[in-house]
């Protein structure tokens, strides 16, 4: 059996949960981080997905660009949170309350 | 015309000197000085060249350029150029030039040497700008020049509050009179089209445009747009009931007093009634005549007990101008023109002559504390007297002729005016001979007094000047000149030297007869009262009265209940709404709304980002099931 | 590139480039905010002397640029002046300079202070220079930010804070109320374009349905109204102009604010003629309420910058009752008194602000007697309190006679109490604060009180005051470029009143004597 659009879309779809679920719960600025790459992966899965059944490039080339983003983020997100690290001691979120009123 | 050039050099000439003066020679006295006078002489040499030139009646009356033009409104910056303003040009310039002259030798130990100049300089420009002017906006703009010149120049000593006080007062209610001057232009543009006074007049003679049949309406407009026009008048020339500020004025240097306040620039009213003569219609001239009558009387009756020198002069000068706005009132604005002039010759010269008297005293201003002058300054005396000779109305000084004038004019179109303009002439004598009767004769009061000596040649020699035309100024032809300006078939006045001398008796005998009787009337009561005496006898014998007169009848007390008080409640009033009502309500309510609603919103606000993400997250799902749910 | 372009570049190019200079050179950011403003003074002075002899195009515009931007929705960079900015685009570059000059008093963060007010002088010129109703609206808003941000950091006085509270918030409501309007134009006209000159020339053959005008007009009018201080929305103005440091206030009192007047001239009134017609007899007693209203409470200020804001909202009634007559005359008389006006407002806060740094109080009962000390600024500073009351030889005469005029023949009544306001209750405010700063004895506090010394101190004040002065004696230099293109404006406006002509149709001169003489009675009921 070949695999069909839907079974990537599916993949994608728990993917994208999994990460959510990491987003909303999880109380560690790294993981909360993690699980965000993993939404963003997932949304590629589900373009490289319907690029390859649309015979269309154009979603291959919108990925490569997201990819080349996301790396740049990645490395600004995790220098920030290191720097925050430094700072605080504690990558906590409910210990980074100073803007709260 | 020739010497089309010269008019528009003397107007800015002084303007010049001005602004040369306040931007380069501040520091340098005598160079400011030499500037500004010789700005003034040379205006004076300029007219008489052009009148030598072209008489006083050139072939081509006015040259404008245009000043501003929109659509409709067009106004010009012209100049004029007949026997009126020829003749108030030399006035200016003439008189003008013996008081700057005089200011160098009064003026010499001030400060502010050079700014009085400038002021002074810009004064002569914005002056000849209202004679010059050839319609109605333009001589507003130098009406409203020659009123901050006066501002300024009454302010000079702005370190004593009186000064700063008296300067603002006047600069206000020469406004308020302005405030109608200009709605009257606006009226007269509006309905004639034009600004310019000659069209207005020929709109005024062919009664085109006045669109009604019925008479009463035209007559009564325009009668109500003549009166806001003499409105301007009643500011400028201090006339009843804004009189108030002219006596306060005395506060600046006395030679700004002679030639503002006495000599010229009050004199702009009768001038601009005189060059306007042909709006007012029978009913308007009623109102200026019995204006300027009851002004001539009330400021005569008050002068009578003043005891500062300057000050019983500026009463004196406000009658005077009384007497000049009754005759444009009783149809002779050449009377009243000719009035002018001698005025300005013989009060200049009192106005001065009193400057010499206060100099010689260290500023001593109080008659009372003067006396037996007569022989500590006889240049001084002299020519004070030949001054209230002519102010009186003395034969043969020029005084006679033009009062004479105007008691003729008055007799023949209105008998009541005419009693009061006599009863007002044996006033003037009454209230002058009291004057030299305490300053300049009798023993020295004071050791100060006793102390004085004759003024500066450069102060002297401008009272000689002015002296010798406040004796002849009355035959040199200037009455035929004006009456032909107004009249020019009917006028039969003589040009000979004697027929000019004895014309009045001619003429109208009863005025000049009566004339006389008045002022033999007013010296004797003088010599009565006030021979020798060493206080005042008045206020012992007629009480209250006294009391009233040396308030001037309580007219600052009474508008300072009233009109600055009414003002100054508006203005709190308001003041108050808008700090609690418009600021404090409104704005601070909506603020204050703004911000409950926005405390209400902040609990929504938890700050946990986790939380608004699963809302938003939330929010996604349910959009997407409404949309695809289905 | 149009002059224009360099005009309002060379100031936001300076601010770019002084976000390079290191903090501690201040001579050099001095220099270079002087230089930029400078440099863009001397090029409108260029523009506006080029001018008469420079080619107009079909719509009168000359010096035009037009650099297409985002074509779909019809925004274009897009410059060039006629008549009616020509001399705004000047004013406002000379006044930038002399703002720039003032700017000596600031001490601290002066990086950034510059920067804004580069920005801001930038964001002024452009919005009188655009003609596309996008950059006229961003170029605005651009000027719009730094004013906030400059009164809430550098201000003054205990109420700063307030100050700049209400002012964000009317100029921003103001700011929002007029965009809404100008989408709704936007979206209404139906030629999908920004630029002025296109959709005037789309409205003149597609007018907008009466409607829409209806809807469109109150919001232009209340938006526009709000940024010029209209009453009763102008309590903003004296509050915050007596909060904000001396450049910020000259360039906001004097340039930024004659924006909404502006907007009238050049959007509202030529794309929305009948509904501008309903609403001028409204407009004409509101501006009463900037005349008299504001000329009392004027009259009550112990404070020199609050008598001096509020004054300054009494003179935008002028221009109001300019901009409500709908004729020539009153629209040349209205845009002179924006000209005019905007150099003396930034004349009389530089004044104050210099006072201000000497005394450290602008209370006038403490002052007194100072013209003994401060021979120069006294001089200045009773010059500009007589240009206030509307003095002949300064611009501002010219600006406010001519609106007298042409406001005379619309509303009667409401002229007169408007001279009554400007004749007498101005010179009552404004003779006030010279007696009671400059006149009378000499306070013994006030020793150390010294005069502009040297000729930078003294350079802003004297050229504005020349350039006042300028304009009050030749009144034509700028009458001259404005009445072509205001009549322009005005023949779109199919006006009841007519053009200012000599005789009205219907106007029976007895019935105008009568109503002079005895009613005093407004003839504004001819709109439908």
């Amino acid at each position: 059996m070949t695999p069909a659009l839907h079974h990537y879309l599916i993949v994608s779809a728990l993917l994208f949960s999994l990460g959510l679920l990491g987003v909303v719960t999880r109380r560690s600025l790294l993981i909360i981080y993690m699980s965000l790459e993993l939404m963003l992966n997932a949304a590629n899965l589900a373009l490289v997905a319907f690029s390859r059944f649309n015979n269309h490039l154009d979603g291959q080339v919108m990925v490569f660009f997201i990819i080349t983003v996301a790396a740049a983020e990645v490395a600004v997100g995790l220098a920030l949170i290191v720097a925050i690290f430094r700072r605080r001691q504690t990558t906590h979120v409910e210990d980074l309350a100073t803007l709260k009123l | 015309m020739k010497l089309a050039f010269l008019p528009w050099l003397i107007l800015f000439l002084p303007l010049l000197a001005a602004a040369w003066i306040m931007l380069f020679t501040r520091a340098n006295r005598c160079r400011s000085a030499a500037l500004s006078i010789s700005a003034v002489v040379l205006g004076f040499v300029g007219t008489l060249t052009f009148v030598g030139a072209n008489g006083f009646h050139p072939v081509q009356p006015e040259v404008s350029v245009t000043w501003l033009a929109v659509g409709g409104l067009d106004i010009a910056f012209g100049l004029r150029l007949d026997a009126l303003s020829l003749l108030m040009m030399l006035v200016v310039t003439g008189v003008g030039g013996a008081i700057h002259i005089y200011s160098w030798g009064y003026m010499e130990e001030d400060r502010c040497f050079s700014r009085y100049f400038a002021s002074l300089s810009l004064f002569t420009f914005s002056m000849l700008g209202v004679v010059l002017a050839n319609n109605f906006l333009q001589m507003f703009i130098f009406w409203e020049l020659v009123g901050v010149s006066s501002y300024l120049l009454i302010g000079f000593w702005y370190e004593r509050a009186s000064a700063a006080d008296a300067a603002k007062k006047a600069f206000l209610t020469n406004r308020v009179g302005d405030f109608g001057f200009l709605l009257g232009i606006l009226t007269f543009w509006g309905l004639a089209g034009s600004l310019n006074f000659e069209a207005i007049k020929e709109w005024m003679d062919n009664g085109i445009g006045f669109g009604s049949t019925d008479p009463i309406i035209v007559q009564s407009g325009l009668t109500l747009a003549g009166l806001l026009v003499f409105c301007g008048a009643m500011g400028k020339s201090a006339q009843f009931p804004l009189h108030v500020w002219l006596p306060d004025a005395m506060e600046g240097p006395t030679p700004v007093s002679a030639l503002i306040h006495a000599a010229t620039m009050v004199a702009a009213g009768v001038y601009m009634l005189s060059r306007t003569f042909f709006i007012y219609t029978p009913d308007a001239l009623s109102v200026i005549a019995w204006v300027g009558g009851f002004t001539a009387l009330l400021a005569a009756v008050v002068a009578v007990q003043q005891n500062d020198i300057k000050r019983i002069l500026a009463y004196s000068t406000l009658s005077q101008l009384g007497y000049m706005v009754m005759a444009v009132g009783v149809y002779a604005p050449s009377a009243g023109m000719f009035h002018l002039v001698t005025h300005a010759f013989f009060k200049a010269l009192l106005f001065l002559g009193a400057g010499s008297v206060i100099h010689a005293l260290h500023h001593e201003q109080d008659i009372w504390r003067m006396g037996g002058l007569r022989r500590r300054m006889p240049v001084t005396f002299w020519t004070f007297m030949v001054g209230t000779l002519a102010l009186a109305g003395v034969w043969p000084f020029s005084g006679f002729f033009s009062k004479d004038s105007i008691l003729a004019t008055a007799q023949h179109h209105s008998p009541a005016l005419f009693v009061l303009g006599a009863a007002v002439a044996a006033l003037t004598t009454f209230y002058m001979f009291r004057l030299v009767f305490v300053a300049f004769l009798g023993p020295e009061r004071t050791s100060e007094a006793s102390h004085a000596h004759e003024s500066p040649w450069v102060m002297t020699w401008p009272l000689r000047l002015l002296a010798t035309f406040s004796l002849i100024g009355g035959v040199l032809g200037i009455e035929g000149l004006l009456t032909g300006f107004y009249d020019p078939v009917g006028s039969e006045h003589p040009n000979g030297l004697a027929a000019q001398v004895f014309y009045p008796f001619a003429h109208a005998p009863v005025a000049a007869s009566v004339g006389l009787a008045s002022v033999a009337a007013g010296f004797l009561a003088a010599h009565w009262l006030y021979r020798n005496v060493a206080e005042d006898p008045l206020p012992a014998r007629i009480g209250a009265l006294s009391r009233w007169m040396r308030n001037k009848f309580y007219f600052d007390e009474l508008y300072e209940a009233t009109v600055i008080r009414l003002q100054d409640t508006a203005a709190t009033v308001i003041d108050w709404f808008d700090r609690w009502l418009v600021a404090g309500a409104a704005v601070r309510g909506t603020a204050g709304v703004t911000r409950l609603v926005g405390q209400a919103l902040r609990l929504v606000q938890t700050g946990s980002l986790q939380t608004y993400t699963f809302l938003f997250v939330l929010g996604v799902a349910i959009v997407l099931f409404a949309v695809l749910g289905r | 590139m149009s002059i224009l372009t360099y005009i309002l570049g060379w100031p936001l190019l300076a601010a770019l480039a002084l976000a390079f200079v290191p903090r501690d050179l201040r001579v050099v950011m001095r220099a270079v905010a002087i230089l930029a403003t400078g440099l863009s003074a001397l090029l409108a002075l260029k523009l506006f002397l080029l001018f008469p002899g420079a080619p107009a195009d079909a719509d009168g515009y000359r010096f035009v640029q037009q650099v297409p931007w985002v074509e779909s929705l019809g925004i274009s960079y897009c410059v060039g002046v006629d008549g009616i900015n020509v001399g705004l685009v000047l004013m406002g570059a000379i006044v930038a300079f002399a703002a720039a000059c003032c700017s000596w008093e600031i001490k601290d963060r002066e990086k950034e202070f510059y920067i804004l007010l580069l920005i801001m002088t930038g964001g002024i010129l452009g919005a009188f220079a655009s003609l596309d109703l996008f950059f006229f609206y961003a170029f605005h808003e651009l000027a719009l930010v730094p004013t906030f941000i400059m009164i809430g950091v550098w201000g003054r006085g205990e109420r700063r804070n307030f100050a700049t509270f209400q002012i964000t918030l009317y100029l921003s409501l103001g700011a929002l109320i007029a965009l809404a309007g100008l989408i709704l134009l936007y979206l209404d006209s139906g030629a999908n374009t920004f630029s002025i000159p296109d959709l005037t020339r789309h409205i003149a053959e597609h007018p907008l349905p009466p409607v829409a005008q209806k809807l469109m007009f109150p919001l232009l009018l209340f938006g526009f109204g709000i940024l010029v201080s209209l009453w009763p929305f102008h309590t903003w103005a004296p509050l915050g102009y007596g909060a904000a440091p001396t450049a910020t206030a000259m360039l906001h009192a004097g340039v930024l604010k004659k924006f909404g007047l502006y907007g009238l001239i050049r959007v509202a009134l030529p794309l929305m003629p009948e509904a501008a017609e309903s609403w001028m007899s409204v407009l004409s007693w509101l501006c009463l309420g900037n005349i008299l209203w504001c000329g009392f409470v004027a009259v009550r200020q112990r404070d020199l910058n609050l008598l001096i804001g509020n004054s300054s909202v009494a003179h935008m009634g002028f221009a109001f009752l300019g901009i409500a007559s709908l004729n020539l005359i009153g629209l040349t008389g209205a845009i002179l008194v924006m000209i005019a006006h905007g150099f003396l407002a930034a004349l009389s806060f530089g004044l104050s602000g210099y006072l201000y740094q000497q005394t450290g109080t602008l209370d006038m009962n403490q002052l007194g007697g100072l013209l003994r000390r401060l021979p120069f600024i006294g001089a200045a500073l009773v010059m500009a309190m007589l240009a206030g009351c509307g003095l002949p030889g300064f611009a501002n005469f010219a600006g406010e006679v001519t609106v007298f005029f042409g406001a005379w023949k619309v509303f009667r009544a409401v002229t007169i109490l408007a001279c009554w306001g400007a004749l007498i209750i101005g010179a009552v405010y404004m003779l006030r604060a010279v007696r009671s700063i400059l006149h009378g004895p000499l306070n013994a506090e006030w020793p150390q009180v010294a005069d502009a010394a040297n000729p930078w101190r003294k350079l802003p004040f004297a050229l504005l005051l020349a350039s006042l002065l300028v304009f009050g004696f030749f009144p034509r230099l700028l009458s001259d470029k404005i009445t072509p293109d205001a009549e322009r404006i005005i023949e779109r406006v199919d006006s009841p009143y007519g053009n200012g002509n000599v005789c009205l149709p219907g106007y029976d001169g007895a019935a105008v004597l009568t109503a002079a003489a005895l009613e005093l009675r407004v003839e504004t009921d001819h709109s439908p």
